[in-house]
């Protein structure tokens, strides 16, 4: 299974941050989330069951914030058949 | 009988050498002298010697020798337990005599107290070779039985010397007295183990002398005849009920025919506390007249003072998830439309229409204390993300408990009790389900038995994909039957119920995963449905959405 990735790193302050914290909210709302570079393109759709953890660790001066959301996608309608999950419409 | 050169004669000469040892504290007991306590203590070097020398080759031979079979093997774990045995009768020999320094008079000590017990002493210990050699199980058990009569006769001696002891005179005496015969009766514990060491060896399973008493009667009670060499005990040791379990088959006779007597299908027999198997009787009793071929038959029941043993049918069949696991698509499918049908079948006829509280908050709060032995880290304490205040885990259980009490099952089964997966047998050619473990049967709520199965399947620490689809199927089949039951019966409540059952399912269930991360995942289920269940608390019940995600891995 091939793997899609996105990497975005950047220096923002407490005013520009906003502006990102705020759209991954909306993403949130709308059970989807699109993620673009350069041509490549990753959608994803935050449904069901979302773990999420936040980690925090102070050293000295240096803080950090780790914040993560991790699920599982499309949960569909299972069949007892051994093959790949189908699809049935209800 | 199965020779191991060098090692059968160190195991003749530590029984000898034991043996003289404990005749010679005999006689030192007699008539004391400087020489036979040095005599004494030097024998007391080589028998530790040779206890080491006999450990060191029973290791060495289970760790080398790769053609053993199971009954060698067992022959050299017996022989060990029965050489550290010895050895502490030794010991305890040793001991005795030093305590003979103590005493101010002679006169304290009563032949006519110490001679039988020597004599019971002398007379196991002469047993134990013949009978390790002959796989004798009476002489085995005569062995274990020395234990008691030595326990017996400590006691009566023991009474005697605390009297003499409240008359204030010669208390340093009286005390040695009482330390003589104390390691005396010690040496019955020692013998005690040598004896189950000896059953091992013959059976191939470690069963204790009680254990063994209770089989053997709970199966006289079944109207078996034989002896209990005729059988085949295999024991299932770890069960989670408490209660040890084992499996009972007749051993073929010679020209292969069955004996008679036993089921040729073979029994369960089932041992433990007195309340749980009672129960388990009760129940399985209380079964058989509504549902006459869902539950095993009972062949034999055996009370002793505070245990109680069972002897059941043996179930023909697999287990479902064995059938799910290991079965084709079509039978999976098929065992699963069975049970459903029968489930619908003793939801409808043991339905009684009064409402009911559940307990499912108490239920997770008892087991709680084993959780977190298991999972230390698996509890939350309150925290603080921002303004957002996240709820401990006392804080929520509290809470739910609360409100728990506004719910009632609009009306109760005849549950299983503990529906696991595995406690559901399917039987192909008969086409047909059957329970086990049944002691914790009760008229109540069927949500609980619905919960205990999905999670059941849940908890499977099954990761390849096609069989993880399996039991994702399995649970989504069966909460979909559960769904439509309740509609059918006007269950209203049944999402809410069902959250709080599951949330205690989740939970529990993290007390028997050992794979951190996969209990974590369960623990989490469960705490994500408190929350749910918590932010629903000012509407009403029956407008609760479970969140159906939380069913599938």
């Amino acid at each position: 299974m091939a793997e899609e990735k996105f990497i975005f790193e950047s220096m923002q302050d407490a005013q520009s941050i906003k502006v990102f914290l705020e759209s991954l909210m909306q993403g949130f709302e709308n059970e989807r989330v699109v993620l673009a570079s350069n041509g490549d393109r990753i959608e994803l759709t935050p449904t069901g069951l979302l773990e999420f953890s936040v980690k925090a660790r102070r050293k000295g001066d240096a803080s950090k914030m780790s914040i993560k959301v991790a699920w599982k996608e499309n949960r569909k309608q299972l069949n007892v058949t051994d093959n790949a999950i189908s699809v049935s419409t209800e | 009988m199965i020779t191991f050169e060098g090692l059968s004669e160190n195991f003749k000469f530590i029984i000898l050498e034991v043996e003289g040892q404990v005749n010679a504290t005999l006689t030192f007991l007699k008539a004391p002298s400087r020489s036979l306590f040095e005599k004494i203590e030097s024998r007391d070097d080589y028998i530790d010697n040779l206890k080491t020398i006999i450990e060191n080759k029973c290791y060495s031979r289970l760790h080398t020798d790769k053609h053993l079979d199971k009954r060698e093997v067992n022959r050299i774990r017996a022989i060990h337990t029965i050489s550290v045995n010895l050895e502490r009768i030794a010991d305890y020999c040793v001991n005795i005599v030093r305590q003979m320094g103590y005493l101010t008079d002679h006169s304290f000590l009563h032949e006519s107290d110490y001679l039988p017990i020597f004599a019971e002493i002398q007379d196991a210990l002469k047993r134990i070779l013949p009978a390790f050699e002959r796989d004798d199980l009476p002489w085995a058990l005569a062995i274990c039985r020395a234990e008691y009569e030595l326990d017996r006769m400590y006691k009566d001696v023991f009474e005697r010397v605390l009297t003499e002891l409240g008359t204030g005179r010669d208390v340093q005496s009286h005390i040695t007295v009482i330390f003589i015969f104390r390691y005396l009766e010690r040496i019955g514990d020692s013998l005690l183990n040598v004896g189950e060491a000896l059953i091992f060896s013959t059976l191939g399973e470690k069963i204790k002398i009680t254990q063994f008493d209770a089989l053997q009667r709970t199966l006289s009670n079944s109207g078996f005849q034989g002896s209990l060499q005729d059988i085949d005990f295999q024991a299932i040791w770890g069960s989670r009920s408490g209660c040890r379990i084992g499996k009972v088959d007749a051993v073929p006779g010679k020209e292969g025919e069955d004996r008679r007597g036993v089921d040729t299908q073979g029994s369960i027999y089932k041992e433990g506390s007195i309340n749980k198997i009672k129960q388990e009787r009760a129940n399985i009793d209380r079964w058989s007249t509504i549902f006459p071929n869902l539950v095993p038959q009972v062949y034999g029941y055996h009370e002793e003072g505070n245990n109680a043993s069972l002897l059941v049918e043996f179930l023909r069949g697999c287990t479902m998830d064995e059938v799910l696991l290991t079965g084709s698509e079509e039978l999976s499918q098929n065992a699963l439309f069975i049970l459903l049908q029968t489930l619908r079948e003793i939801w409808e006829k043991t339905r009684t229409n009064a409402p009911m509280h559940t307990d499912y908050v108490s239920q997770l709060r008892s087991r709680l204390p084993a959780v977190r032995q298991v999972h230390p880290e698996l509890y939350r304490e309150p925290m603080d993300v921002g303004p957002a205040r996240v709820p401990s885990t006392d804080e929520l259980l509290a809470e739910c408990s609360a409100l728990e009490v506004e719910l009632e099952a609009p009306f109760t089964v005849f549950t299983h009790g503990d529906f696991n997966v595995n406690n559901i047998v399917y039987d192909h050619v008969q086409q047909a389900v059957r329970y086990i473990d049944l002691y914790r049967s009760r008229d109540f709520d069927y949500v609980q038995d619905a919960s205990v199965f999905m999670v059941s399947n849940f908890r499977m620490p099954v990761f390849e994909p096609n069989l993880r689809q399996r039991l994702n199927w399995a649970i989504q089949e069966f909460y979909g039957f559960c769904t439509t039951f309740a509609l059918q019966n006007d269950d209203k409540t049944f999402q809410a119920r069902m959250a709080f059952a599951l949330a205690r399912s989740f939970y529990t269930s993290t007390r028997y995963e050992m794979n951190f991360a996969f209990a974590k995942e369960m623990y989490l289920r469960a705490h994500f449905l408190m929350e749910k269940i918590i932010a629903h608390r000012d509407s009403p019940w029956h407008h609760f959405v479970l969140p159906q995600d939380v069913l599938y891995y």
